[in-house]
This record gives structure tokens, C-alpha cells and sequence, in this order.
């Protein structure tokens, strides 16, 4: 009997075991800066790595944030192939200003807006900022939230090692 | 037996690596918030004993997802509830659970959701654990998206109200959106980018006996009370325009003080954004738009739409203590919010570049002509007209890189507040705000940030009112990062010259690693309001110790 109960636990965690990390949660519904809904299964970039962040435009760490990566981001690019998807979650008070502080910022990043804040919720965010990196196979392979000056190196040491798992 | 289980064990071993797949196979995510407070009393200040010396919220979510399928449930324990927190949250259980399948042509959620139809003035279920508001529907949601560029939503489902969930008031709704350039395929590269969209909702409640206070006339109260909204989104090239209007039937109910005239609100949005230069306009009126599934339920439950207010949403202590509240029953706004970037190598913008941001808003009520109170349609107003000032708020932030190292913003506020709009009298405030924030990264893993604020403000002390915001304020604070990992600060808010003098002074000390956060924080909290999106909660004064522990997996 031990046997049987060993035999199914030893089974179960094994099954457990198998299975990978957590993907990036496909079909919510968010909205691109030109008004159009998209699936989040479009947050793709050819098997090299990706950064999703969620910020809003009250967020001054996010804000930070983003703007810091914003002068490192082309250097990024050439070296490990990254997108930069960024999530916000402003609700009805700002969604209406994310595309004016996106422009005003002179960001270049794949920005849409998750206003009812349905991804945030699949992606277990609790608060802004908070980043992840999906590697080639739409893994999310780590993460880290709140932002001070400084993390960005972390976070591009992560991507390297992601795009060099991948062969980039 | 003994035979049996060994051959029950072999039979059921090939059905593992399916489970895997099936069941097995999915992932279990989630996280955890754990927030407690002790606090003592301070006169001063105004803050009382706990009886309990320790309060604590706990929450948790837990999500399974596989493939197109999750689910997922919440725990709350509210142990009791925070400084702040309504009383009716005290105890624990699981308020939260749903199954959901999201398919590419249809989305389908039984059991908790949450979901909005266009901008929220007719339907927005939504939560904010900060507010302790979770106005969540328990019901169905379905969308379908049949073709590229059409969604179209339903709903029915019942209100959560603390623990419980207000079964006999049911709320109905559908919406449709449509995008031509997803459904024209002629339009899908066009520079015009346009949306239309549509949306009704219905809450149906039974009949209850109340009077009117005149002559005592039980009032006629409509079961169902239908609200419907039209709205629109284009763009071309940097310019956009959004419109959202919206209808109430009639509904009295506590907060318009049961009268019988129709709701009204109408949302104008324009912008023009280019790289480095942004700016927009917004404009709103409302009228008689408290929406809730409960029609005798005052304060912040049970909303079934969502106004929200236009004000710029400041992080600055000192702009952020006279927050603004969205006055639902009425109000008329317009806002403008300018962002330019001086480019690199100029005069003024230096070798990084300077930024620049303006904001500016003016929140006033409708000029309305009273006819009449409960049972009656209540009053008339003018469309166009602007009635008693409610708020202005104006500032100015100037950042600027000085170096690789160090960064300086600059900001200056002056805001009109008006004390009618938390429900008090008395004259209008007009507050001076001045803030200097600078960061300084002395090398790769110390970040040291230091913020000085000033606040000169008309407002003098009543200890009948006893509004502790009165006066004029000065603040520092210093904080320090470091190994990219560990903070801590160290701030004090003193309040002088016509106000109730008292040192509020905080020290917080903090860890990250990863997706898991904890911070301990010893001081004393200025009692005010807490305002997210217009909506507000009173938090009263504290003094002690606080933590909070995040984590997510």
C-alpha cells in the first residue's frame, strides 16, 4: 500500500516536473494606439527574446524606467534582437493620454493598452512597473517588480543569457 | 486487495502522460499580498489606539491556466481590516472564482469577471485593492469576435458586496465595437483609423417601500433602469479624436436624493502627438450619473459604471492633498496637457535634452434651476453653462539630465480647492506647490534620490472642522538604493503658520528580489483622503509600524 502511494506521489511530482515555465497567456484582448483590438497572441518577435512591461502614466518609476531603457534600447536591439513590449494599464481617467505621453517621450517601443486590465490580472502583476522576459519559445523566464536606477543592467544581463540560449 | 492496488496502479500508469498533458500540464500562477499596520494613538495628529494592536489584509490569487482554459480563485482575510478599510470586509474566505476559456473567436467567463464597455460611463466592474473597492459581477461574460475587427460583448451577472453578493439586483448589458480597419480591407492600411461602438445595460432590483420626507407618498421606483452609451475613436496621421455619450434612464436612488430626472454624460478627447511633442484636450460634462445596482446604497459599492475624474493624477505629496473626487451627481471639466522635449545640443535642452510638461484643469458644477426634491424631477440645467468652481489644478514639471549621473525635475502647482466637493463648507483654498526631486546614480548599484516640497496655502486650522491639511507644509526626504535590491528612506512633512503644527515623519526600509517585494515602514500618516481615478477613501491618521509583502509566481 506504502508502495502504491509512493509510486503515485513519486508519479505526480514527476508530471509536475515536466511541465515547463509558464507562456505568456494567448487571446486577451488589449488595444493598440490606433484604437484596433489585438490578441495577446501577437506579442511575438521571431524567437528572439521579449521585454514586457506594465507602466502607466502616472507611474514615475515606470516612467524612469522606461525612459532610461529608451537610450539604451538600440544598442539592446543590434546586440541581443529584443522587443520592448510595453503594457499600460491606465483606465478611463488616462488611457486617452498613453498615446500623447508615448509620442511626448519620443518612445519606440510596441505599446498597448490593457484598459480593463484583463492581462495584467492573467500575468499576476500587483503593481506597475513590473517586468518580464519571455525567451524565444513565449516562456516567461523571469521577472522583477518595481524599478530603481540600476535595474536596467540586470535586466539586459538576463536578455543576453535568454539570447544566447536561443542562438542570437 | 494487495493484488488489486499494484494492478489498479499499472493500469493507471499510461493515463499519466496524457493527464500531464490534459490536466497536469497547465500552469499554476499566482501571488500573494500580505499588508499589516500597528498603530498607537497620537492626539496630535489624531490617531487612536488598535485595539487589536495588530490589523492585517491578506490576499491571494491563484491561477491555473492551460492552453485556452484558466481558472482561477482569490483568498481575502481581512484580520481585521486596516485603518481605513471598511469594517464589513473583517473575516476571510474565497470571494473570487471563475473558469474562462479564451478562444480566438470567443471568450467565455463563468463565474467572478470584471469588464468595462467602452470608456466605463455605462458599465465598468473593476477592482482597486488600495480603495478596497471590488465591484466584480458573478455571472456569464461572453465575447465574441466574428469577424476581424468586430467585438461584441454580453454579460449578466450579480454585484459583490463585501462578502456577500446582492443576488435579487441583477445587471444585464451588451456592447458592440466596431473597427473598420480590421473589418474593410481596403481601410487596413489607411492613415484614418476609426472605431465605432455601442453598448446597453440594465440592472433590475424589486420594489421597496420608500416615502417621500414631504407628505409621505411612497415612491414609484422603476425594477429595471436601462443606460446606453455611443462612442467613437479616430485618427489621422498624429491627430486622434475619441467621443463617448451616454444616457441614463430614470433612477432615484440615495445619491441623487431619489429624483427622477434622466442621466446624462458626454467625454470629448482631441490630441495631436509627433515624436518629442504631445499635447491634448479633454472635456466632460455630467449630469445625474450615479449608476449603482443598489438604489439605497450610499458610498463607494456597488457602482456599476465608472466616471472618472479628468484632473491630472499627481504622485507629489503636496499636489496630491487635495485630491479630486468625481462628483457624479454633476459636474463639467476640461483639461489640457502639453509635453514637449527640448532636443539635445541646444540652448536650453543641453547635452541630454530637457523635458518639459504642462498640465492644466478646471472642474466646475452645473448651473442648475431647483424644482423640486425627492419624487420630482429634481432640478433643470443649462447645457452649456458652468455653475459654483470645484477645482483647478495647473503645474509645470521641467526635468532635465545634468549629467550621466544626475537628474533634476522641477515642479510648481498652484491648485483652487473648493471643500464642497468632500461635502463640507467653506471659503475656496489656494495652494502653492513647489517641488525639487533629484536623482543621483554615484555608481552602478547606489542610486541616492532626494525630493523637497513646499506647500503656501490660504487654508487656516479650525478645530471644529479639524481638516488637518490646513496650512502651509515643508517636506524632505532622502532615499537611498542599494545593490540594486535594498532601499530605504527617510522623509518628514511638517506643518506650520496657521496649521495644526505637527511632524509627520516616516522611515521605510525595503527589498526586491525578483517578483517578491517586502517593506517595513515606522512613522506617522496624515489622515486624508486616498484617491485613485476620482474614486477616493478616507484613510485616517496612523502611527506606528506598517509592512507589506508582494510576491508573485
Amino acid at each position: 500500500m506504502k508502495r502504491f502511494f509512493l509510486t503515485v506521489i513519486s508519479l505526480t511530482i514527476g508530471c509536475f516536473a515536466m511541465a515547463q515555465n509558464a507562456t505568456l497567456p494567448q487571446n486577451i484582448t488589449l488595444k493598440a494606439l490606433d484604437g484596433s483590438t489585438v490578441q495577446s497572441s501577437a506579442i511575438q518577435n521571431d524567437g528572439k527574446p521579449i521585454i514586457v512591461n506594465f507602466w502607466a502614466t502616472w507611474c514615475k518609476p515606470c516612467n524612469r524606467e522606461l525612459n532610461t531603457i529608451k537610450e539604451l534600447y538600440e544598442e539592446w536591439q543590434e546586440e541581443t534582437g529584443v522587443k520592448i513590449v510595453a503594457i499600460s494599464i491606465d483606465d478611463a481617467r488616462s488611457a486617452s493620454r498613453v498615446k500623447p505621453h508615448v509620442d511626448g517621450n519620443g518612445w519606440e517601443y510596441e505599446v498597448y493598452i490593457d484598459q480593463n486590465q484583463d492581462f495584467k490580472r492573467a500575468m499576476n502583476v500587483v503593481n506597475p512597473p513590473h517586468t518580464f522576459v519571455i525567451n524565444g519559445r513565449g516562456e516567461i523566464v523571469w521577472q522583477h517588480a518595481s524599478y530603481v536606477e540600476g535595474d536596467e543592467e540586470e535586466l539586459i544581463e538576463v536578455v543576453r543569457r535568454v539570447a544566447a540560449e536561443s542562438g542570437n | 486487495m494487495k493484488k488489486i492496488i499494484p494492478l489498479l496502479a499499472l493500469l493507471c500508469l499510461p493515463a499519466f502522460p496524457l493527464m500531464a498533458q490534459g490536466i497536469l500540464g497547465g500552469h499554476v500562477t499566482g501571488n500573494i499580498q500580505l499588508d499589516g499596520q500597528i498603530s498607537h494613538a497620537d492626539s496630535l495628529i489624531g490617531a487612536t489606539d488598535v485595539p487589536e494592536n495588530l490589523l492585517s489584509n491578506t490576499r491571494a490569487d491563484i491561477l491555473y491556466t492551460n492552453g485556452n482554459f484558466s481558472a482561477g480563485m482569490r483568498f481575502e482575510a481581512y484580520l481585521n481590516p486596516m485603518l481605513g478599510f471598511d469594517y464589513r470586509y473583517k473575516g476571510m474566505g474565497i470571494p473570487n472564482y471563475f473558469a474562462s476559456y479564451q478562444g480566438e473567436m470567443v471568450s467565455i467567463t463563468a463565474g467572478n469577471f470584471y469588464e468595462q464597455f467602452g470608456s466605463g460611463m455605462i458599465l465598468r466592474a473593476y477592482e482597486d485593492r488600495y480603495l478596497g473597492v471590488d465591484n466584480s459581477l458573478r455571472g456569464l461574460n461572453v465575447t465574441l469576435r466574428p469577424f476581424s475587427g468586430v467585438t461584441i460583448k454580453a454579460l449578466t451577472g450579480v454585484q459583490r458586496y463585501f462578502w456577500n453578493y446582492i443576488s435579487e439586483n441583477i445587471v444585464r448589458g451588451i456592447d458592440g465595437e466596431v473597427n473598420l480597419n480590421g473589418l474593410i480591407a481596403a481601410m487596413a492600411d489607411s492613415r484614418l483609423r476609426a472605431s465605432f461602438g455601442a453598448g446597453f445595460v440594465s440592472k433590475y432590483e424589486p420594489d421597496e417601500f420608500i416615502a417621500t420626507q414631504e407628505n409621505g407618498y411612497k415612491l414609484n421606483l422603476p425594477r429595471n433602469v436601462g443606460a446606453g452609451a455611443v462612442r467613437m475613436d479616430m485618427s489621422y496621421g498624429n491627430w486622434g479624436l475619441q467621443a463617448e455619450y451616454a444616457r441614463k434612464g430614470q433612477d432615484p436612488c440615495i445619491m441623487n436624493n431619489y429624483i427622477y430626472r434622466k442621466g446624462e454624460a458626454l467625454m470629448l478627447n482631441a490630441t495631436y502627438s509627433q515624436k518629442g511633442f504631445s499635447a491634448n484636450l479633454q472635456a466632460k460634462r455630467i449630469d445625474n450619473m450615479c449608476f449603482k445596482s443598489s438604489r439605497s446604497e450610499s458610498g463607494e459599492m456597488l457602482y456599476i459604471n465608472y466616471i472618472p475624474a479628468i484632473t491630472k493624477q499627481h504622485t507629489y505629496a503636496f499636489l496630491n492633498m487635495y485630491p479630486y473626487a468625481t462628483q457624479t451627481t454633476g459636474e463639467m471639466g476640461l483639461q489640457g496637457d502639453v509635453m514637449y522635449k527640448i532636443k539635445k545640443g541646444t540652448l536650453l535642452g543641453g547635452r541630454y535634452g530637457t523635458d518639459i510638461h504642462f498640465n492644466g484643469a478646471v472642474i466646475t458644477g452645473l448651473d442648475t434651476n431647483h424644482i423640486g426634491f425627492m419624487g420630482t424631477d429634481g432640478y433643470t440645467s443649462s447645457w452649456f453653462k458652468t455653475g459654483d468652481l470645484y477645482y483647478t489644478d495647473l503645474s509645470l514639471e521641467v526635468a532635465k539630465k545634468l549629467s550621466s549621473a544626475l537628474k533634476l525635475t522641477c515642479t510648481y502647482g498652484y491648485q483652487i480647492f473648493n471643500p464642497a466637493v468632500e461635502g463640507h463648507s467653506g471659503d475656496l483654498h489656494h495652494n502653492h506647490v513647489v517641488v525639487a526631486d533629484m536623482t543621483w546614480k554615484v555608481n552602478r548599484k547606489n542610486v541616492l534620490r532626494f525630493e523637497a516640497e513646499w506647500m503656501g496655502s490660504d487654508s487656516k486650522y479650525d478645530a471644529d472642522v479639524d481638516d488637518k491639511r490646513c496650512g502651509d507644509w515643508i517636506m524632505g526626504l532622502v532615499e537611498y538604493n542599494f545593490a540594486g535590491a535594498w532601499f530605504i528612506s527617510a522623509s518628514d512633512q511638517y506643518v506650520y503658520n496657521d496649521g495644526n503644527k505637527a511632524n509627520y515623519y516616516n522611515i521605510s526600509v525595503g527589498y526586491t528580489h525578483d517578483a517578491t517585494r517586502l517593506q517595513l515602514g515606522y512613522g506617522k500618516q496624515r489622515e486624508g483622503l486616498l484617491c485613485i481615478g476620482g474614486v477616493c477613501r478616507q484613510v485616517p491618521a496612523s502611527n506606528g509600524l506598517t509592512f507589506s509583502l508582494t510576491t508573485t509566481f
